[in-house]
């Protein structure tokens, strides 16, 4: 297999550049044909990625050692259901996954491209084409999959404990596939302004594959979230690591320009803008491609390969040059329509949004590259934490979910102060009341108070505009239930875009929630023992050996009583007084109010091949708070070493994940066909719609 | 095995790619006038839909009836130019308006009462 491997690889690589070649030329000399042989290639080369995915795919199902790809990344004992993971869980293996990516869709996009844009699709393929080129060139001669070993060994090494996980089955493929994606954006944008096409045509393709793979990088960067907070057995979901800021970073990007594109589909403004922001989301997902190939940044996340670092790099900044030298030649005839009317209008909250998003995409770019920088000027070593992250970024994102509220209580153009009056009276009011409730409550941390008053105006803003459109449509005779629906269903951009900010604003409840309340505690506990914290008693009632020849492991069997604080009084004020959030309890006798609750069941595993250890979080998850349970280390002596947390709102985290994914195909759903296209007569073998 | 898929592959490539050269179908790059034609169609529609927002925005109180009168006679303007553009000087002025009106009440309708899966628009 490792051969129709190598000659895909080979083959695709020939295929990309024929495509690239052929469809300048025959677009420069007029040649059809030439053009159509061009698009018909870069849709082999589809076939090809598919072929050489299948070929790798099968060497795992086989356990075919000779090939040191499958040798370094699976073993006989490795879960079947695990191929598909260990198929990207090295760099090359990725790296023909993410060709696989850009190939389906670079086809789709071309098959699917309007006709209005004829005219610029050979430079679109063409694009299209030498990214492609590029990726086939590396797999094939730099970082191949399929290279063999000169001796065969009888078992493989396994896959990497950390990647068998359920969430591994989406997350990496949605990460590289939505990175890889705005390539698709800037291919079509590209395309249109080398052929001089200034208008707006490219506008709807540029806005649904933007929104596309928006959808999938942050559904992906979710996913990713969730896995590192059941396996990678730190408390946490997000860590500011390189990795994960160089997918955050044309997320934001994106997100700028999947408003501001609307903009100009309004109102006819923010063409140049627009252009910028796509050609800086895709130089930022080059980036990140670089970084990942073992750039000069250090993260858990990367692969170290230093040679294909380099390689990465001279892409990165060609793309640069590239995406800036177009734009600056195409610079003059990019100037908007016309200008905006008004500083209180909706186009300019989508302006301040979008300068808010790329202010945070800045600091944390500063963030990424600043130990680089110091290393070259200073020759010190340093490395950027979260709190440089949580500090600058946490007001500015703040700032973004105000504006999520102002932004779509304000009308185009220009605003009245008796509109102004009218629209925000409401969210106004609410989110002062519940900041008064939170304060009476005698709620803690000013700045998280003053953060869910703004989560409550954000949702009042929502519910309002809700309200008022379904109560127009109720006036005319429809139900309630109808009325809303058909509000939604009038406008589905506007309306998917609100369920994506509901998602938002689950999600900043997590993050307020588990940043400003958490609690922790550390401890050991023997065979009967418990672990109390907040209104948790953990006693620890059993043990059950999981080890392979590959891995020494053990599970945990935990029962969770809710406590009355009021039984531990004694205990309580000890553990406050050395500073201490929870203790330990050698005695298992429960006390008078303990209510049995829940059984979690922790795991901690350790793969000798790897040297590295692996675990599953105990998760008790409600609405209110989760309670974690992260057991570092089995003992010699029996015991087992418990790092607990209580972390308030952690389950809207998760749960704002299918709202997201929901919003987001709302808005792309398509509008109704406005007309149907008229049928026209073509000559005897002659095929404009090929072209 | 595999060199023999490999192969096949590889042949199959050609005679994808080879076949606009050699078959009995004749290309030619699109005419300026075709590009023209779904340039404008494109634009017409969007026109339509912007009507339906600003119709929409109205309904639900974003706009002032004034701001909804000016920004929809603008809209109506812009969408009877490019009819008329679209049909030349063929098509009688009054044809062109109850044309306008027939596309404009069908959007309207759509966007209020259709709940059914949608067939495509103009977007991809």
């Amino acid at each position: 297999m490792a051969d129709l491997g190598v000659m895909a690889l080979l083959l695709g690589l020939a295929l990309s550049a024929y495509s690239a070649i052929g469809a300048i030329i025959g677009e420069k000399i007029g040649m059809a044909a030439l053009v159509v042989s061009a698009r018909r290639a870069l849709y082999m080369t589809t076939v090809t990625a598919i072929v050489a995915s299948g070929a790798l795919i099968n060497a795992f199902v086989q356990n075919d050692f000779s090939i040191a790809y499958v040798a370094d990344h699976s073993n006989t004992l490795m879960d079947r259901a695990f191929v598909w993971v260990a198929f990207y869980a090295g760099n090359e293996g990725s790296l023909l996954y993410i060709l696989l990516a850009l190939s389906v869709i670079s086809a789709i996009s071309v098959w699917f491209a309007p006709k209005r844009l004829a005219r610029s699709m050979p430079w679109t393929i063409a694009i299209l084409a030498i990214i492609q080129l590029f990726y086939f060139g590396v797999l094939a001669f730099v970082a191949s999959p399929f290279e063999l070993l000169a001796t065969v060994p009888l078992e493989g090494r396994g896959i990497n404990p950390l990647l068998t996980h359920p969430g591994m089955f989406s997350h990496p493929p949605l990460l590289m596939g939505g990175l890889i994606g705005v390539t698709i954006p800037f291919a079509f944008v590209s395309g249109a302004l080398i052929a001089g096409n200034y208008g707006d045509d490219w506008i709807d393709v540029a806005r649904v594959s933007a929104i596309i793979t928006w959808g999938v990088l942050g559904t992906g960067m979710l996913l990713g979230a969730w896995w590192a907070y059941t396996i990678l057995g730190w408390g946490g979901y997000w860590a500011w690591d390189p990795i994960e800021n160089v997918a955050l970073m044309p997320w934001l990007v994106m997100t700028a320009f999947i408003h501001s594109i609307m903009v100009q589909k309004r109102r006819g403004m923010f063409r140049m803008w627009n252009v910028a922001l796509l050609n800086i989301a895709f130089v930022l997902a080059q980036l990140g491609m670089f970084i990942n190939r073992g750039g000069p940044v250090v993260s858990v996340h990367s692969f170290a390969a230093s040679t294909l670092g380099t390689i990465f790099l001279l892409f990165m900044m060609v793309s640069l040059v590239f995406a800036f030298a177009l734009f600056l030649w195409r610079m003059p005839q990019l100037k908007s329509d016309r200008a905006m009317e008004s500083f209180v209008s909706r186009e300019a909250s989508f302006l301040i949004n979008n300068f808010l998003f790329l202010a945070v995409m800045g600091v944390t770019l500063w963030g990424v590259l600043f130990p680089v920088f110091s290393d070259l000027a200073r020759d010190v070593s340093v490395s950027v934490s979260a709190p440089y992250f949580d500090r600058v970024n946490g007001p500015v994102l703040l700032g973004i979910v105000v504006m999520m509220g102002i932004g779509p209580l304000l009308p185009w153009r220009k605003t009245s102060a008796r509109s102004m009056k009218q629209w925000f009276v409401w969210p106004i009011i609410v989110g002062l009341i519940t900041i008064g409730i939170l304060v009476a409550l005698g709620i803690q941390r000013p700045v998280a108070i003053f953060s869910f008053g703004v989560l409550a105006f954000v949702a009042t803003a929502i519910g309002e505009e809700w309200w008022r459109g379904t109560a127009a449509r109720h006036r005319s005779g429809d139900n309630w239930a109808l009325a809303w629906w058909r509000l939604v269903n009038g406008n589905r951009p506007r309306h998917g875009g609100y369920i994506v900010h509901i998602s938002i604003l689950m999600l900043a409840l997590g993050i307020i929630g588990t940043n400003f309340y958490q609690q922790r505690t550390n401890g050991s506990l023997a065979l009967g023992e418990s672990l109390v914290i907040d209104s948790y008693r953990i006693e620890y009632v059993d043990t059950f050996d999981s080890s392979r020849p590959d891995r020494i492991a053990q599970w945990a069997e935990m029962t969770v009583y809710q406590i009355d604080p009021d039984d531990y009084k004694q205990e309580i004020s000890f553990a406050k007084a050395q500073g201490s959030s929870g203790f330990t309890l050698k005695d298992s006798t429960l006390r008078p109010n303990d209510e049995l609750i829940d059984t979690i069941e922790p795991w901690h595993g350790f793969y000798i091949d790897f040297n590295m250890a692996s675990v599953r979080s105990g998760i008790r998850s409600t609405v209110v708070e989760d309670l974690y349970v992260i057991p570092r280390d089995f003992l010699a002596d029996g015991r087992v070493s418990l790092a607990v947390s209580i972390n308030p709102l952690a389950w809207w985290l998760w749960v704002s994940g299918p709202f997201f994914i929901i919003g987001t195909m709302v808005a792309l759903w398509p509008q109704a066909a406005v007309e149907r296209r008229p049928a026209r007569k073509r000559l005897k073998g002659e095929s404009e719609g090929e072209l | 095995m595999p060199i023999l898929l490999g192969t096949l592959l590889a042949l199959v490539s050609v005679v994808v790619i080879v076949y606009p050269f050699l078959g009995s179908k004749k290309y030619r790059l699109v005419s300026e006038s075709f590009v023209t034609r779904e340039k404008l169609r494109a634009e017409r529609l969007r026109i339509y839909r912007k009507i339906s927002d600003v119709e929409a925005d109205f309904t639900s109180g974003d706009l002032t009836e004034a701001d909804y009168q000016h920004q929809r006679d603008q809209l109506r303007i812009a969408a009877a130019e490019i009819l008329k553009q679209e049909s030349g000087e063929s098509m009688p002025n009054a044809k062109r308006d109850e044309e306008l009106e027939k596309q404009i009440s069908r959007l309207r309708e759509q966007s209020a009462a259709s709940t059914e899966a949608p067939e495509g628009g103009d977007t991809l």
